[in-house]
């Protein structure tokens, strides 16, 4: 195989695969993920993530065979829960994806200045970039359909013998790539016809925007989206603006019309399968061709010095002139940097995703809801991804070389760094989720249980800036890590496992203490107490810490082996 | 004054500096001379406390800078070799910064900071994105921080690198200005006209060691040399560099 893809490769013009190669090492920010900047390792670690959600599928597959349904109307039911399911997941993965990817499609400044003086022609680093772009989209599918795929084919496929298995299997894998390619080729045509209607000056300040837009977009529609597994439940009136608007209903009509099993009165929504495909290839061929044609020159032709936002300037005050150097610092790396823009609204959109979610309650209903978990595992769940999810980014340097001034200017002992970092965990993260906690609990009550569940709230969020405080003596944004320590599998899970083991917990918690006094009393006393005593504890330790940017490797001995 | 006694830098064992003592007076410029590679701007990193010392000494005004390392700081101000800048802050926000991390007044940094951008005109680009400077603007936000503190020690690692001739010639006279004031200036730099109009003495660093440190007349003198090119050449540069050029042309050529 691999002698026949070289072989393949062969044939292929060597400044297409020398462009190709470079390109698919930047189509992800391997610096970001710190996995030694090894894009073959970056590709198994994604797609190992990708085959245990497939094969967690497939389990799940075969497990539904020992009570399988005994109704028709049940083997419907499982039919199209799994297709939606699937189809959801695939458009999830692939817009996850092309966020991470933004703009990488593009000729950015660098590949314009770099390359023109080259003999390359524009047609050759656009079909590089797609290739690269689109290796990592195949890669995707086939990491998250192989075995799920086939599992469901054989089990809901083979019902109707080999024939009905195979239409099965093939129209499972055509509706994910026809899919993923419409998910895709849109991004593509929006990024493009921006970038052609816009000074670039003014497009790169959008496309950040529309950057962060589309990632809450796609787990925000992810996770709020109603599942209809009944012919019911498609039909219903109130159903129909939802089925017209979600590509992903679309595609399972395509799926089911391709394994002829669409019901008569949905070809409509086939249809628009099929047409937005078409759209989306076209526009996203139309503007790529269009921007290395137009932007490429236009790139060229900008200056280089592109003059600020002029008008008012303010600079806040968030504490002493450390505490707001320090913050102004954060909050500025957060929204100027891609690197950690990205990362961030990774954490940004499952937040934006659960209050979307505590938006379908019925906010105006009389009395007002209960408090229950319905709002505390929502609220607590905002807090643990937001002082998490800052906490991590923290973590990621924005430019390593610049750090000399931090360390020149370096007059203050570390207590008052570490301060200047709490000041920041709590202003970006802590503060805005509670303050979105307090708008979203508005029509929750008794009056006296919101209040309790804010001040636990905020407890809860102080409690988690100082866990993140251990150990972390660093200015944010500014300590460079070892190579290969971010393990992409062990952190996705990983924060999972802590999310259900810390935050479900302590909302039980809460919500059994809510109804007596005596208990509220002991549960604010107890948080207030584990408060303050991190607090001093981190105080303690950060007078004897010393500011690193740099983490050193553990020393290693090496035995030669001699003696043996 | 600032003073090194015997210091020494080694990188796994390998001497970058080494053994190195000199003075550097106030009211006075010392020009910190060597080829590529000599160990001038590790020995920089080492004055400004970025990088400790593998063996020796430095002293200013009689303490030992680690004695009490956030003081000494206070009095000190560094342009690095490398005009390297946080890229996603404008000039504006990059300098409010490090007058916050210094802990200067609000009021009073705004105004030195506005005033040096004027006189340094980048004024009119202050908003703008560093990462759309040119080299010569990035020196110039290096200079401004390194002086709106008022130091008392001045380090200047190839200041002049990427200022246009205008602006050169006002550091040319800014350096001999705050000598002028009492100011320990050290100085480091390849254009040796500039070196020798501007500094009283100079040192000169080869393979890591001191090969002269006098005053520019004394060397001149003692070596029988006319200009500062020439003692340089005789003590430092080991190459014929007519014979090297002739070699690459050919090289090219071929």
């Amino acid at each position: 195989m691999h002698k026949l893809i070289e072989r393949f490769a062969g044939y292929l013009p060597l400044d297409f695969r020398v462009l190709y190669r470079q390109f698919l090492l930047r189509v992800i920010d391997l610096e970001a993920l710190s996995i030694q900047a090894d894009v073959t390792r970056f590709l198994g670690q994604f797609a190992g993530v990708l085959i245990m959600i497939s094969l967690i599928s497939a389990i799940h597959a075969f497990v539904s065979t020992i009570a399988p349904p005994t109704t028709v109307a049940g083997w419907l039911n499982l039919e199209w829960g799994t297709e939606q399911s699937a189809i959801a997941t695939m458009m999830l993965v692939i817009g996850l994806l092309t966020v991470i990817s933004w703009d990488s499609t593009f000729p950015d400044r660098k590949d314009v200045m770099v390359l023109s003086p080259l003999p390359v022609a524009p047609h050759t680093i656009l079909f590089a970039k797609v290739s690269a772009s689109g290796a990592l989209v195949g890669l995707a599918i086939l990491a998250l359909n192989f075995a799920s795929g086939s599992a469901w084919s054989l089990i809901l496929g083979s019902r109707r013998g080999a024939l009905g298995f195979l239409q099965f299997c093939a129209a499972w894998w055509l509706t994910m790539i026809a899919a993923s390619a419409f998910l895709y080729c849109s991004v593509l045509a929006v990024q493009g016809f921006t970038a052609l209607l816009f000074p670039r000056r003014v497009f790169l300040r959008l496309s950040a925007v529309l950057q962060l837009a589309a990632f809450g977009l796609f787990l925000g529609v992810y996770f709020v989206q109603p599942s209809f597994t009944s012919p019911a439940d498609l039909a219903a009136r109130e159903n129909q603006w939802i089925l017209a608007s979600s590509p992903s209903y679309w595609y399972f009509a395509l799926f089911n019309q391709l394994n002829g099993s669409l019901p008569s009165q949905f070809r409509w929504l086939a249809a628009r399968a099929w047409i937005g495909l078409l759209l989306a290839v076209f526009g996203a061929v139309s503007s790529l061709l269009l921007c290395y044609l137009h932007t490429m020159k236009k790139t060229v032709e900008a200056p280089d010095l592109v003059p600020g936002a002029g008008g008012f300037h303010w600079t806040p005050s968030f504490g002493n002139s450390l505490q707001t150097a320090i913050a102004l610092f954060s909050i500025r790396s957060l929204t100027r940097s891609r690197q950690h823009r990205v990362a961030f609204a990774f954490y940004l959109a499952f937040i934006f995703a659960i209050a979307l979610s505590l938006l379908r309650i019925d906010l105006t209903a009389s009395p007002p809801h209960p408090v229950t978990l319905e709002i505390i595992l929502p609220t607590f769940s905002m807090m643990f991804f937001a002082v998490g999810g800052l906490r991590n980014v923290f973590s990621l340097p924005i430019s390593l070389t610049a750090n000399w001034v931090l360390r020149a200017t370096q007059l203050r002992p570390t207590e008052e760094y570490v301060a200047a970092t709490r000041r920041s965990l709590l202003l970006l993260a802590a503060a805005p989720v509670w303050l979105l906690s307090f708008a979203l609990s508005f029509r929750f009550g008794p009056v006296l249980h919101v209040a309790v569940h804010l001040a636990v709230l905020a407890l809860l969020g102080w409690i988690l800036v100082e866990l993140c405080l251990i150990g972390f003596y660093k200015v944010p944004f500014t300590c460079s890590y070892l190579p290969g320590k971010a393990n992409i599998q062990l952190q996705f899970w990983g924060l999972l496992i802590a999310l259900i083991a810390f935050v479900v917990p302590c909302a039980e918690i809460e919500q059994s203490a809510l109804n007596e006094s005596m208990k509220t009393a002991f549960m604010l006393t107890f948080l207030f107490a584990t408060s303050c005593a991190l607090f001093f504890f981190n105080r303690y330790r950060a007078r004897s810490a010393v500011i690193y940017y740099e983490e050193l490797p553990d020393e290693v001995i090496t035995t030669l082996g001699l003696s043996a | 004054m600032l003073e090194l006694r015997r210091v020494s830098k080694r990188f796994s064992g390998i001497p970058a500096v080494d053994d190195v003592s000199f003075c550097a007076r106030p009211g006075e410029v010392t020009g910190y001379l060597g080829p590529n590679g000599s160990g001038k701007s590790t020995t920089m990193k080492m004055i400004t406390g970025l990088i400790e010392l593998s063996e020796g000494q430095i002293l200013f005004q009689g303490q030992p800078i680690q004695d009490d390392l956030i003081a000494y700081k206070k009095r000190m101000g560094y342009v690095p070799e490398e005009p390297y800048l946080y890229n996603h802050l404008s000039g504006s926000e990059y300098l409010t910064m490090v007058a916050q991390l210094r802990g200067l007044p609000a009021k009073l940094s705004s105004e030195r900071i506005d005033g040096l951008l004027r006189l340094l005109s980048l004024h009119d680009d202050r908003h703008a994105s560093i990462s759309g400077y040119s080299k010569g603007m990035r020196q110039k936000i290096l200079l401004i921080a390194a002086l709106m503190h008022n130091p008392e020690l001045i380090l200047l690692d190839e200041p002049f690198s990427g200022l246009d001739v205008g602006t050169s010639l006002v550091l040319r006279s800014l350096i001999q200005e705050l000598a002028v004031r009492g100011k320990v200036v050290l100085f480091s730099s390849h254009e040796l006209d500039t070196v020798e109009r501007v500094c009283s003495h100079i040192v000169i660093l080869h393979r890591g060691k001191i090969v002269a440190d006098d005053s520019i007349e004394r060397l001149r003198s003692l070596m029988e040399l006319p200009t500062l090119e020439a003692i340089f050449s005789q003590l430092a540069v080991e190459q014929d560099s007519v014979s090297i050029a002739r070699q690459i042309a050919d090289l090219v050529h071929a």
